[in-house]
């Protein structure tokens, strides 16, 4: 594509100019994607690099190291005792202790089981004592999957202390030789206040994060690769087992019994969660901007009324205002209702998508409806930025001679898509995991028959995420499904993400030529 | 351009605005309507006495607190109380946490923070109910569910609160780092510019964040769901009262679903209300700092 | 004793870029020394190493003896006076400046004494019981001096302190500042890109550019000698004329010859490059703008044409340009030119220039370093 200089864009008329910019943002489509991609292999390159430079330091300090050094790669801690370093000594030693009991008694256990994820699984036994055959339960896959990971978990982070334990020493062997004194006990206990006072701070919260998002999603990626699901859940009724890739070849195979695959199934409603994601971002965007501008013009009266009147819709817990503003819309409902009162309709308008034949009725009344519910709140935000825009930029304008639209196009448009632009992206992919709304107002209705052949009711409106709902909480509780299905919604997510954040910077360039 | 000088010229222009300015003014009462309305039918429908099932006209034939009534003799006085326990729990520990992240990702500089910061946006971007599986699992064998639903919901909603911080920073990034530095060469600790510095000048996000604290769990849907598991003694007002709406409860619980939403919402709603200018502060001065 | 001592500092940020390369200097005791330059040259994150507030990369700090470098900000006896003055919004004019001697635990009646002193010094007791807000930018300026000054503290810092007054009290603070000093007699060290500034309050001035030091030296050493063009053109206004010519020696004297007139290298000037051997060649030629003279013998005088007329008052600024367009600028005091002459200096009317030997600066053109250093 022919790249102009500025001066030769400036001379081509306004078609010619829009078709350039129109044809260099998807020429930078695949530029966006091959940046991405780079950037994730750089970022292992990194991380290669830095293990590298991780053993070199190793083997280096062990070479130059003194006596306590050397013999703190095996006692951790011995060379911080030794040096009057007590408090450090005793919790690095504490550490080691601690770690080697867990791996002895437990650890090593989960660890070994963890290739086969139990080898017993419940069954009838014989017990001597009561001379009968009892049901028993033996392994259990599900802890042993649990456990095995935290074990791992456990084995990374003893590495890391080991590892901080070995250039604590080295440190200290340098302090001491330009013979300056080394940290207190009592000097570190001062210093978690003041400048490692983010330590401190960060502690809490990161474990919490750890433990209760990390973890949980860690051990849902490894349960893609298995089978777990409602008959093998591990323990009481069969045990679950390693079956590689086998459940992604299902998710993405377009062979299927039925007339409908998993595929299709996972293809249309991937469809549907995009288009919806977009609809509800982009329409809570705009009608929000519009709605904060008009309350914003000169010469509209009790401004604050009407934006409490608004604001209200925020205070009122959602699941309230979703369950009932759908039953209003029900065959029996109150709008149904009114509108056959009124002579309007002679029979109910089908609204919520309780019988399955339209689809699409269902679809525009929940994006309608999630409108209803998102524009308050975007009202504010966008109320807070038109404030903050300078006002001479529009009295420049006005002297220049631009109507009310033109100031919008080129003043405000730009002003918000600027400031908001991250934020309109994490609403998009907010809105793509919208549980709430989907679910409380349809719950996925109208049905879909063929694409719940495989997966029990999946319906027109479902997004992905309500689908991976009624899978871990169905009769089947397919589980791993519902992982491989998570994986896969992480992995669209993420792309799109990935490619907005790199298009955009070039969007932005063009922009300034206008 | 042309020359509006010209007294025609003059009012064509105060008047083009009167004209707009009454539309509008018509579009803002109908805007109104149209988002109130709900809000006055739920209301209605909860003093209606005649029929506890779904009708189709609103203003009720017979008056009467019949429906509040029936709300005590039901297990809402239970879900009401688990959901207020939560609620003020979260309100405390979900802020304490959440303002120690953000104060450190805003004030401190350290060798992690850009790689941390990018490590949450990415886990961000998993779909949050992935986890409740497996934590169901573990919090049954730590006892903290069906019927010890609140304290199992308590610490889930606490542990991973602190991935919320991007509100709070984007406000604690507006206060001037000189102030710290300032507190620092006077003699303060780290800690001392935390609590004698900052936190008074943050009184607007420590209240968005309380308010938003105490506001979610009134709404969480799936997770109570799930923890509590069918069992009512457990359930928040979500779950509960969703329940009443299902295909065979809802003939006879669909007006006390209306009296249950006014009683909920209503003393949310308040507290939002008297709170709203913290409320939008916070949310226009940190939530797009882009 | 407050000594500060900079050796070899060196400040790198995480992206390689070199901040400050190589800072050398001794502050002595009760100096007041300003480091000024243009934005970017280095001169604050100097200030905020010696501070405690940037890390050092490389070479030693030490405040009277004593290395600082790993020293908390706390730990280094010093007051700093914040460019936005750094106040405290939610509490007292009284409390701010209490503040930081309520950390030491300091007991209240002597932080009363103290407090109410520096108050009185610097005008602001009747402003103790209020908020920053209700305050005015000069005034919170004194505030911010008050409350690095109840600490006793060995130095004072300032950073760019009169940057956000306007004009006229900027020339006001400037006074109060000189006074202040006398008052407190301690070592002070001011950063500023404000030459006017330095010159006036430093006893000496480090000139800087993106992270070297070009000289140090008193206000008089930078302006008579400037070690290179950076600092010729830096220090004074409006801005030395350069002009590049050559010069030649005849018969033992050096002669310039700007614009293809002629000039004698006569007095000390001409003894001093005849003392140095300088040879001739190419040299880059400054002379001050208030050093030019108007002159009425068309022979051995720059002819120019006058462009612009600046009336500053008790002077006129001539922006004038040469035959060859080079633009120079000349300062005449109004009461030096009769009433004709005066009229005449309109747009387009023809001046002769000229300058004596003495008040001539040699620069080498490719090293801008200066022939007599």
């Amino acid at each position: 594509m022919k790249h102009y200089s500025d001066l030769e864009f400036l001379q081509l008329s306004k078609w010619q100019r829009f078709l350039y910019r129109l044809l260099s943002f998807f020429a930078s489509i695949p530029r966006g994607l091959k940046n991405g991609v780079f950037a994730i292999g750089r970022f292992f390159k990194n991380a290669a690099m830095g293990i590298g430079r991780e053993f070199r330091d190793l083997v280096t300090t062990f070479r130059d190291g003194d006596g306590n050094t050397k013999l703190s790669y095996l006692i951790m801690g011995w060379g911080c005792l030794r040096r009057g370093q007590i408090l450090r000594g005793i919790m690095f030693l504490l550490f080691e202790l601690i770690f080697i009991l867990y791996m002895v008694f437990w650890g090593g256990y989960w660890l070994s089981m963890l290739p086969s994820l139990g080898k017993v699984g419940p069954g009838e036994a014989y017990d001597p004592i009561l001379d009968t055959y009892v049901y028993q339960y033996n392994d259990n896959s599900f802890k042993i999957l649990l456990y095995g990971v935290l074990t791992i978990f456990f084995i990374i982070a003893f590495i890391y202390t080991w590892r901080t334990n070995i250039k604590q020493n080295r440190i200290a062997e340098q302090i001491l030789k330009s013979g300056k004194p080394l940290r207190s006990g009592r000097d570190d206990l001062r210093s978690l206040v003041d400048d490692q006072f983010h330590k401190t701070l960060l502690a809490l919260p990161m474990t919490g994060i750890l433990l209760f998002t990390v973890m949980p999603i860690v051990f849902m990626i490894l349960v893609a690769f298995t089978n777990y699901d409602g008959t093998h859940d591990g323990y009481v009724n069969n045990l679950f087992t390693w079956v590689g890739l086998k459940n992604f070849n299902t998710m993405l195979s377009w062979t299927g019994a039925g007339g409908h695959s998993y595929a299709a199934t996972f293809g249309e409603i991937l469809a549907w969660t995009l288009i919806w994601a977009f609809f509800a971002t982009f329409t809570n965007y705009f009608l929000g901007m519009f709605v904060a501008m008009m309350i914003n013009k000169k010469g509209i009266r009790v401004k604050k009324l009407w934006r409490t009147i608004l604001v209200l819709t925020i205070a009122i817990p959602q699941f309230i205002s979703l369950l009932y503003v759908s039953k209003m819309f029900a065959k029996n409902g109150i709008v149904n209702g009114v509108l056959m009162d009124l002579g309007i309709i002679s029979q109910a308008i089908d609204f919520m998508g309780s019988q399955a034949h339209n689809a699409l009725l269902p679809r525009v009344m929940v994006i309608l409806i999630n409108i209803w519910i998102g524009i308050p709140y975007l009202m504010l935000i966008a109320t807070g930025i038109l404030m903050n825009i300078p006002a001479d930029l529009y009295e420049s304008a006005k002297i220049d001679g631009a109507s009310g639209w033109k100031q919008y196009t080129k003043i405000t448009l730009p002003y918000m898509l600027f400031v908001t632009g991250p934020y309109l992206l994490t609403q998009f992919t907010s809105n793509m995991n919208n549980f709430n709304v989907i679910y409380l107002l349809t719950g996925g209705a109208p049905n879909n028959a063929a694409a719940s052949w495989a997966t029990g009711s999946v319906g027109y409106t479902d997004l992905l995420i309500t689908w991976l709902f009624k899978i871990t909480t169905g009769a089947e509780a397919q589980y791993y499904l519902a992982s491989v299905i998570g994986i896969l919604v992480f992995v669209v997510v993420a792309v799109i993400t990935l490619i907005v954040y790199n298009v955009l910077p070039s969007i932005k360039n063009e922009e300034d030529f206008q | 351009m042309t020359n509006n000088t010209s007294p025609k010229r003059h009012m064509g222009l105060k008047a083009s605005n009167a004209i707009s300015n009454t539309l509008i003014h018509v579009l803002l009462i109908v805007i109104s309507i149209i988002w109130l309305i709900p809000f006055v039918c739920i209301l209605l429908q909860s003093f209606r006495v005649e029929s506890t099932w779904q009708v189709g006209y609103v203003i009720p034939q017979k008056w009467g607190f019949d429906n509040y009534l029936s709300l005590l003799q039901t297990d809402f006085k239970r879900w009401y109380l688990n959901t207020l326990i939560i609620a003020l729990v979260n309100a405390v520990l979900q802020t304490i946490i959440v303002l120690c992240m953000s104060y450190t990702l805003s004030r401190f500089r350290f060798k992690m923070r850009d790689a941390l910061m990018r490590f949450m946006l990415v886990l961000g971007l998993f779909p949050g109910m992935l986890t409740m599986i497996i934590l169901y699992r573990v919090l049954k064998d730590l006892g903290l569910t069906q019927a010890n639903a609140v304290p199992g919901l308590i610490l889930v909603y606490v542990a991973s609160s602190g991935m919320g911080y991007y509100v709070s920073k984007g406000f604690f990034d507006t206060l001037p780092k000189s102030l710290d530095e300032a507190a620092r060469v006077d003699g303060a600790t780290r800690f001392q510019v935390l609590y004698k510095i900052i936190l008074p000048l943050s009184k607007p996000i420590v209240i968005y964040t309380i308010l938003t604290a105490f506001m979610a769990p009134w709404g969480d849907f799936v997770f109570a769901r799930y923890i509590s598991f069918g069992t009512s003694a457990g359930m928040n007002v979500a779950v509960g009262m969703y329940n009443w709406l299902n295909k065979d409860m809802i003939g006879s619980c669909y007006t006390m679903f209306c009296a249950g939403g006014v009683v909920v919402a209503i003393p949310v709603a308040i507290l939002f209300m008297c709170l709203q200018r913290y409320y939008v502060e916070g949310v226009t001065g940190g939530a797009v700092k882009g | 004793m407050a000594t500060v001592k900079l050796t070899k500092v060196k400040k790198i940020y995480d992206n390689n870029v070199v901040a400050v390369h190589d800072f050398d200097l001794e502050i002595q005791d009760k100096e007041f020394v300003v480091f000024v330059g243009p934005s970017g040259c280095g001169k604050s994150t100097t200030l905020r190493m010696i501070a405690g507030l940037e890390d050092i990369s490389d070479g030693t700090i030490e405040i009277d003896g004593e290395v600082v470098n790993d020293l908390q900000p706390k730990d280094r006896n010093i007051a700093m006076v914040f460019q936005n003055y750094a106040l405290y919004p939610h509490m007292t004019v009284y409390d701010n400046i209490a503040f930081s001697l309520r950390l030491q635990k300091i007991p209240e009646d002597e932080i009363y004494s103290r407090v109410t002193n520096a108050a009185e010094i610097l005008g602001i007791t009747d402003y103790l019981m209020r908020k920053p807000r209700a305050l005015s930018g000069g005034q919170r300026q004194r505030v911010a001096i008050g409350r690095a000054m109840v600490r006793d503290s060995k130095v004072f810092l300032m950073d760019e302190p009169l940057s956000n007054l306007d004009a006229k009290l900027r020339n006001q603070m400037r006074a109060e500042i000189i006074l202040l000093r006398q008052k407190l007699n301690t070592t002070f060290v001011y950063v500023t890109h404000d030459q006017t500034e330095a010159m006036t309050l430093g006893d000496r001035i480090v000139i800087m550019k993106e992270g070297y030091i070009q000289q140090v030296g008193t206000p008089t050493e930078v302006f008579e000698m400037p070690k290179n063009l950076f600092v010729a053109g830096f220090i004074g206004a409006p801005q030395m004329n350069i002009v590049n010519t050559e010069l030649t020696l005849e018969n033992g004297t050096y002669y310039v010859s700007p614009f293809g007139v002629k000039l004698p290298v006569d007095g000390e000037k001409g003894a001093a490059l005849a003392a140095k051997k300088v040879k001739p060649g190419p040299v880059a030629l400054g002379v001050r703008p208030e050093h030019i003279v108007l002159t009425k013998d068309a022979e051995n005088a720059i002819p120019c044409t006058l462009e612009v007329n600046e009336m500053m008052g008790s002077e006129l600024h001539l922006h004038v340009y040469t035959a060859d367009e080079t633009r120079l600028v000349v300062r005449v005091p109004t009461i030096s030119l009769d009433e004709q002459t005066r009229k005449g200096l309109v747009a387009g009317a023809k001046v002769y220039l000229t300058f004596e030997g003495k008040v001539m600066h040699f620069f080498d053109p490719e090293s801008t370093e200066n022939l007599l250093n």
